[in-house]
């Protein structure tokens, strides 16, 4: 308890400190004077004292806050510097705030999405079950159910599904992000309910076939659509027009396992079949949608459980066999196993699709930081070569090298702080933003960015990296002088010093590399994005609007779907302006997709990969609404019905890869035994799901000849006028046909420009912060000849009093440039290389070694150095001799 | 100079031990009668650096061996008096048991030598 006592005396001499001083010098006072007094001798009397001044330091020291005290004059000798040089100190902070703001913004993206773990009780216990060791992560719900009541691996076992819920009541669709839930989902989680109650779990509540409707709801969801009010508990919410008891809210921080799509209502799963009546997925054996978590016991290694899971895996399986499935496909399935992974970090669609280009962007802004700390070093370092006098001075009067180091270093830390400070704001701001731009209409994201210790301390960690990066090796050299030879010269001699100079050079080498690297990533991203706007996908995405339309609510009978998909086309049809309409089961650049191997005529059976078709069902006219070409043949017409021949298109490479040069029309592909279909045309090449996938085997068959029509179905509507004027006439028309259908809207154009978002924002980020590089690097090199050009005034004013030319002054100055730029660039390209390839999966159309891109690259960088280099020399070359010898 | 400089290297637990035991002796004493004392008591055999003193008491004032108050001398001159506390008299102890048998094991080889 002494330490306690002794900082409680330290804290209250701190409080009265003022005084301390007065005291002390008082009392010495009195003790000379007592002794000037009795020995009658004031000299002696000072003698026997000893030195009063050095006493007084000591006797402060002695409450050991002296190196706050320094420190605390460190920091303000520190800000009357910055303040006295707005400029440096104002270019210095905006390059590290840009720098560290842009690193800071995209850690808490990656931090949100990929490291962050979730926010539930021990999420490091959570696992994850999968049914192999990459791919598909989700299980069917017989088996689901085996495994919750056979499985001893875990303390408990969950399953899941996001969804989405409409919560209009007719009419066009408001969406609310849904969860199915097993009955134990919170309960295993570890989420209590801040209102009523979560679901009570295990076989006898929620998890009950015919479960009465139930709802949890988040907090977010509480507060948006029922104000936070706080008779909520036993209000229904309607879900696809059915009504949901709500019984409990979730506590704020729980936002669902999906870290970038916060849930809104949370219903188990065993209500299924309320939503999905006559088609539900409970006993599917062959629908697989749930994905399953468990929570590993506290002493259970991950490897012990996965063996007890392996253990119970064939029995499952064998329980849960699709009967109605083919010998060989029920063989496969019966192989079938468990894998397990941990949990902790949630799922994320932005994670899993966007790791690699965040990982990019991340490196991107490192190397930004990096750059702006190369500059900063630069310019502290000729800042250093003008004060190399006060250095000299302070330590000439017996300041130690290690007091010069740190007082550079506190100045150093002040600037990083400043940068960090602005940083995190530009960040707070830069992060929302990114989300926002990765937002789109049909899928908005929602990640928790809210400040976290961890981006916190990265942040801190990124400023005092910084910090050491550029501050000291310029400190230690600035302190590395020869008093005597400095305080003896002029001030302007002792400027040159070899050692310094090249590690300006260097310097400078190393933003010549890194900006080289950046811009030709910002050329390969641009170029890439050029590639993906350009290329020609197969059909027209202007003036096209994609109607979604879903029968599930409405009374319309299974056999009556055809005749009302047939009647909302026309009524489409005839809407003025309209041009062309058609219906489809997809449309194409969404993740939706049908594909399965089929049976070409005279093929024999290659691996079923080779016989892979992605497929679509469309009506007559689908081809001339989005524009695609037909090659050879005929569309469909409304005479392929159900009493006609099976017919059926096919794309170009379809045509190419099964039929070589023979002519396809006539030909039959088989997509079952008894299902085999004429070929009577060829349509062009389309993209299926993404406009960067290579081309696809495509085969259309028609919707007139669907024996059983789902209960949802997509139209396509091309128009002469502006589209988004049609939306009113759109829904009128099809309200026409039946009031309770639900509808989604939207334009082609927006959903084939939102899936090429990822290399948007990477091609716009990249070239942001490729310019930023290179306006850094030119910053840089100014800075450096124009340190180059006072160094060397006089030698200047000489060679122009002799009759040097304009030009070759010029020539002069700018060939210390000359050989960081000729080595950097090559070092730069070198790295762009290795880089490029790291990058690969990034990129369209476009090589990473592409020379076109890496000269041009080069070309730009070369040019913006050597102007940023003409300036200051020629102002070099201007100068009147007469003044610059008078100075000397 | 050289003789100042013996004088200077008296080791500052000492310098604690003779003050707290001037303190000790005389009750409360303001810096210049402790000096005085030190001096009168070893008949000017050790003669401290006066100023010496003061970074030492302060240090036994962080330490809680001693407090200050301010008093007025015979002189009528403010002046401050230094006190032992508890602490102090037992640090004087533990200092002095110490010292002698750290100098009495001293004496022992002396004069075996």
């Amino acid at each position: 308890m002494e330490w306690l006592n002794e900082f409680t005396r330290r804290l209250r001499f701190r409080l009265r400190g003022v005084r301390f001083d007065q005291d002390l010098a008082e009392e010495m006072r009195l003790h000379m004077e007592l002794r000037a007094a009795e020995a009658g001798d004031r000299d002696a009397a000072q003698r026997r004292f000893g030195n009063a001044t050095q006493l007084l330091e000591s006797s402060r020291e002695a409450w050991g806050w002296t190196l706050l005290d320094t420190l605390r004059q460190d920091l303000r000798y520190g800000l009357r510097m910055l303040a006295s040089h707005p400029g440096f100190t104002a270019t210095a902070v905006l390059s590290l705030a840009l720098g560290i703001g842009a690193n800071t913004a995209i850690y808490s993206i990656l931090n949100a999405v990929i490291l962050r773990s979730l926010p539930v009780e021990d999420p490091q216990r959570l696992v994850q079950i999968r049914p192999g060791p990459s791919g598909d992560d989700v299980f069917t719900n017989p088996i689901w159910e085996q495994v919750r009541d056979r499985q001893q691996a875990f303390t408990g076992a969950l399953a899941y599904s996001p969804d989405r819920f409409d919560l209009a009541g007719g009419g066009e669709s408001r969406f609310a992000q849904g969860l199915w839930v097993s009955g134990n989902f919170f309960r295993v989680l570890g989420v209590p309910a801040i209102r009523g109650r979560v679901f009570t779990g295990s076989t006898g509540g929620e998890d009950r076939r015919g479960s009465a409707p139930l709802a949890v709801i988040s907090y977010s969801f509480w507060k948006r659509n029922f104000s936070g009010d706080t008779s909520v508990i036993g209000k229904t919410v309607r879900l696809n027009r059915h009504a949901f008891e709500i019984v409990g809210v979730t506590p704020p921080w729980f936002r669902g396992l999906d870290v970038d799509q916060s849930f809104d209502v949370a219903i188990p799963i065993a209500c299924e079949p309320i939503l999905h009546a006559g088609h539900s997925s409970l006993d599917e054996r062959a629908s697989w949608w749930l994905r399953i978590l468990g929570r590993l016991p506290a002493e259970e290694s991950l490897q012990r459980a996965a063996d007890r899971m392996r253990a119970i895996a064939p029995e499952i399986f064998r329980a849960t066999v699709p009967g109605e499935f083919p010998a060989q496909i029920q063989k496969q399935y019966l192989q079938n196993s468990f894998f397990l992974e941990p949990a902790a970090t949630g799922f994320s669609d932005v994670g899993a699709h966007s790791r690699t280009a965040l990982f990019t962007l991340m490196a991107i802004t490192g190397l930004v930081l990096l750059i702006a700390c190369a500059n900063i070093a630069n310019l502290l370092m000729a800042r250093a070569a003008a004060r190399q006098r006060e250095f000299s001075v302070r330590m000439a009067i017996g300041a130690g090298r290690a007091r010069v180091v740190r007082q550079l270093m506190t100045e150093s830390l002040l600037l990083a702080a400043l940068g960090a400070g602005a940083g995190l704001l530009l960040a707070s701001w830069g992060s929302r933003l990114l989300v926002h731009l990765l937002s789109t209409t049909g899928h908005p994201l929602e990640i928790d960015l809210s400040p976290d210790p961890h981006v916190l301390a990265f942040t801190f960690a990124v400023a005092i990296s910084t910090a050491v990066l550029f501050g000291f090796s310029p400190a230690l050299r600035a302190t590395r002088i020869e008093l005597n030879q400095v305080l003896k010269e002029s001030a302007r001699a002792a400027l040159p010093g070899a050692t310094r100079f090249n590690l300006g050079k260097a310097l400078l080498t190393l933003q010549v590399v890194l900006s080289l690297v950046l811009l030709v990533g910002a050329g390969l991203f641009l170029e890439t994005l050029r590639n993906l706007l350009t290329a020609d996908p197969g059909f027209t995405r202007h003036n096209v609007l994609l109607i979604g339309a879903d029968l599930q609510q409405t009374a319309v009978p299974p056999a009556r779907r055809a005749a009302a998909y047939r009647e909302i086309r026309e009524r489409l049809q005839a809407i003025p302006g309209v041009a062309a309409a058609a219906s489809a089961m997809f449309t194409p650049i969404s993740p939706q997709g049908w594909a399965q191997p089929v049976q070409p005529e005279g093929m024999t059976a290659d691996s079923p990969r080779d016989r892979l078709v992605f497929l679509n069902r469309v009506s007559p006219g689908y081809f001339k609404t989005l524009r695609t070409p037909l090659l050879l043949g005929r569309d469909f017409n409304e005479r392929d019905d159900l009493h006609s021949p099976k017919v059926m298109l096919i794309n170009e490479s379809t045509a190419r890869q099964f039929f070589g040069a023979a002519d396809p029309l006539g030909k039959t592909i088989g997509l079952n035994q008894n299902d085999v279909y004429q070929i009577v045309g060829v349509v062009k090449d389309t993209r299926y799901n993404t406009i960067n996938e290579q081309p696809r085997r495509i085969a259309y068959v028609a919707a007139g000849q669907d024996p059983e029509p789902e209960s949802s179905m997509r139209f396509a509507v091309r128009s002469g006028v502006a589209v988004e004027t049609l939306i009113p006439a759109v829904r009128s028309a099809i309200s026409g046909v039946n009031r309770d259908i639900s509808l989604e809207i939207r334009e082609f154009e927006t959903q084939v420009s939102e899936s090429l978002l990822q290399p948007r924002m990477v091609a716009l980020l990249s070239s942001v912060f490729g310019v930023l590089a290179l306006l850094l690097a030119m910053v840089g090199l100014y800075g450096i000849t124009a340190y180059t050009v006072a160094r060397r005034r006089a030698e200047i004013g000489v060679r122009i009093a002799l009759g040097a030319r304009p030009g070759s002054v010029i020539r002069l100055m700018l060939q210390d440039l000359a050989l960081p730029l000729a080595v950097g660039i090559s070092l730069g390209l070198g790295a762009s290389l290795a880089a490029g390839r790291l990058v690969n999966s990034l990129l369209y159309g476009v090589r990473p070694n592409e020379p076109a891109q890496l000269a041009a690259a080069a070309l730009i960088l070369a040019a913006a150095a050597m102007l940023a280099g003409y300036l200051p020399a020629r102002r070099a070359a201007r100068l009147d001799p007469m003044i610059a010898l008078r100075e000397e | 100079m050289a003789d100042n400089l013996r004088r200077d290297e008296i080791p500052p637990g000492t310098l604690y031990m003779l003050i707290l035991r001037m303190l000790a002796r005389h009750g409360e004493m303001h810096g210049y009668e402790i000096a005085n004392a030190i001096q009168q008591v070893s008949e000017d055999v050790l003669q401290v650096e006066e100023g010496s003193l003061y970074p030492a008491l302060q240090r036994m004032l962080l330490k809680g061996w001693v407090t200050a108050e301010w008093g007025v001398t015979a002189g009528n001159r403010r002046a401050r008096y230094y006190q032992l506390t508890t602490a102090g008299r037992k640090q004087l102890h533990t200092e002095m048991a110490q010292y002698e048998r750290v100098s009495g094991a001293i004496q022992k080889i002396l004069q075996r030598a």
